[in-house]
C-alpha cells in the first residue's frame, strides 16, 4: 500500500510561512510522499519560492510538484524551479519520476495543464492566432502528459496537474469559467495509460471527488477545497482504473 | 455610488491583477446598497488587504467581509482507494 499526501494552491509568501509546518511535521508518520498540485506561490518569484522551500522542504518524505498559473505570473518560472529543486523538491513539467516505496514503484507524471474546456463546450484550435496559440498550448501540454504517463515503468501511476482534467471536480465553480479551469484533453491523456489516481488543484470553489470517462479517480486537492494542510490517499499496490463497465449509466 | 456590473467586473479584475492582492477566489455579492465579499484566503493579512482595496474602489458603499482563513491542520482521516 502506498500513502500519498497531497495539497495544491497553498500560495505561500512570507505571511504564510509556518502555518503548514506543524501538520507537515507529522507527514513521515502518515504518508510516503507529498504531491503538490501547483500554485505554490502568489506571483511566482524566487523570493516566494524560498518561502515554499522553507515550508515544504526537508520533510522526511519525497516532495513532488508541478507549477500552477500563479507560479508563472512574474515570468520567473526557471528561477522558481531552481529554488525548489535546490530544496530537494522534484518539479515535473511533461516529465515523470519513480519512487520505490516498500518494494512498490510509484510513478508520478506531471504537467501544469491549461484551460480550454470540456467535451462539447470547449475552445477549438481555429481562427485567430491568439485562439490557436491558446488551444495549441492546451494540446501540447496534454500530449506531453500522456506520453509521460505511458512511458512510465512502474507499478502504480499517478497523474499530477494544476488544471482540472474533468468537470466533475469543478462543481461549485460558475459554469461560465469552466474553460479557464481545465480541459478534457488532460483527462484523455490520463485515460491513455492505466493511471490509478489523478490529482489537481486550481478550482478553489470546486469539489474533491470525480472520475475520468475511463474510470480514473480524480481528486481536487486545492487547499480551499480540502480545508486542511493535506489529504492522505491510500493506494493499493495493484491500483488501476475502475472497470469502465461500471460507469455505464453514470451521469 | 451604486455598484453596477461594470464596477463588479472592475473589482474582480483588481483583486486578481493588483500585485498586492492576486486573489482569484473572492466572490463579490451585490446587494441593493451594499457589497458582501465571500471566499477564503491563506492569511488574515490577505483578507484585510482585500477588504481595504475593495473599500477604496467603492467609497461610500458598505462592504461586509465574510472571507475566511483556510484551516491548515493535519488530517484526521485518510481515503482508501482500492
Amino acid at each position: 500500500m502506498i500513502r500519498i499526501a497531497a495539497v495544491g494552491d497553498v500560495h505561500v509568501d512570507k505571511d504564510v510561512v509556518g502555518r503548514y509546518r506543524p501538520a507537515l511535521e507529522q507527514l513521515p508518520d502518515v504518508a510516503d510522499v507529498l504531491l503538490l498540485a501547483g500554485d505554490l506561490t502568489r506571483h511566482g518569484t524566487a523570493e516566494e519560492a524560498k518561502c515554499v522551500a522553507s515550508e515544504f522542504g526537508d520533510l522526511g518524505v519525497p516532495v513532488v510538484t508541478v507549477l500552477g498559473n500563479h507560479d508563472h505570473q512574474c515570468n520567473q518560472a526557471p528561477q522558481v524551479v531552481e529554488v525548489l529543486e535546490g530544496a530537494g523538491i522534484t518539479v515535473l513539467e511533461g516529465t515523470s519520476t519513480v519512487l520505490t516505496i516498500g518494494g512498490t514503484r510509484l510513478g508520478v507524471a506531471g504537467v501544469k495543464g491549461f484551460g480550454g474546456g470540456f467535451a462539447g463546450r470547449c475552445a477549438s484550435n481555429f481562427g485567430e492566432p491568439e485562439m490557436k496559440a491558446f488551444v495549441g498550448h492546451t494540446e501540447a501540454i496534454a500530449e506531453r502528459l500522456g506520453a509521460a504517463l505511458r512511458s512510465l515503468d512502474c507499478d502504480v501511476r499517478v497523474a499530477l496537474t494544476h488544471y482540472a482534467p474533468v468537470p466533475d471536480t469543478l462543481v461549485g465553480e460558475p459554469l461560465e469559467i469552466y474553460p479557464f479551469l481545465g480541459c478534457y484533453q488532460l483527462g484523455q491523456a490520463i485515460d491513455s495509460a492505466p493511471t490509478a489516481l489523478a490529482l489537481h488543484g486550481h478550482a478553489h470553489a470546486g469539489t474533491e471527488r470525480g472520475m475520468t470517462p475511463g474510470g480514473v479517480r480524480v481528486r481536487n486537492v486545492a487547499h480551499p477545497v480540502i480545508k486542511q494542510a493535506y489529504n492522505v490517499y491510500h493506494l493499493a499496490a495493484d491500483s488501476h482504473p475502475v472497470d469502465a463497465s461500471v460507469l455505464v449509466g453514470r451521469h | 455610488m451604486t455598484v453596477d456590473e461594470y464596477t463588479e467586473a472592475e473589482i474582480q479584475r483588481v483583486l486578481t491583477e493588483d500585485v498586492d492582492i492576486a486573489e482569484q477566489g473572492i466572490t463579490v455579492v451585490r446587494r441593493e446598497h451594499a457589497l458582501i465579499l465571500c471566499g477564503e484566503v491563506e492569511s488574515e493579512h490577505r483578507r484585510d488587504e482585500v477588504v481595504r482595496r475593495v473599500r477604496e474602489l467603492v467609497p461610500g458603499v458598505p462592504v461586509t467581509c465574510d472571507i475566511g482563513i483556510i484551516r491548515a491542520q493535519a488530517p484526521s482521516e485518510v481515503e482508501e482507494l482500492s
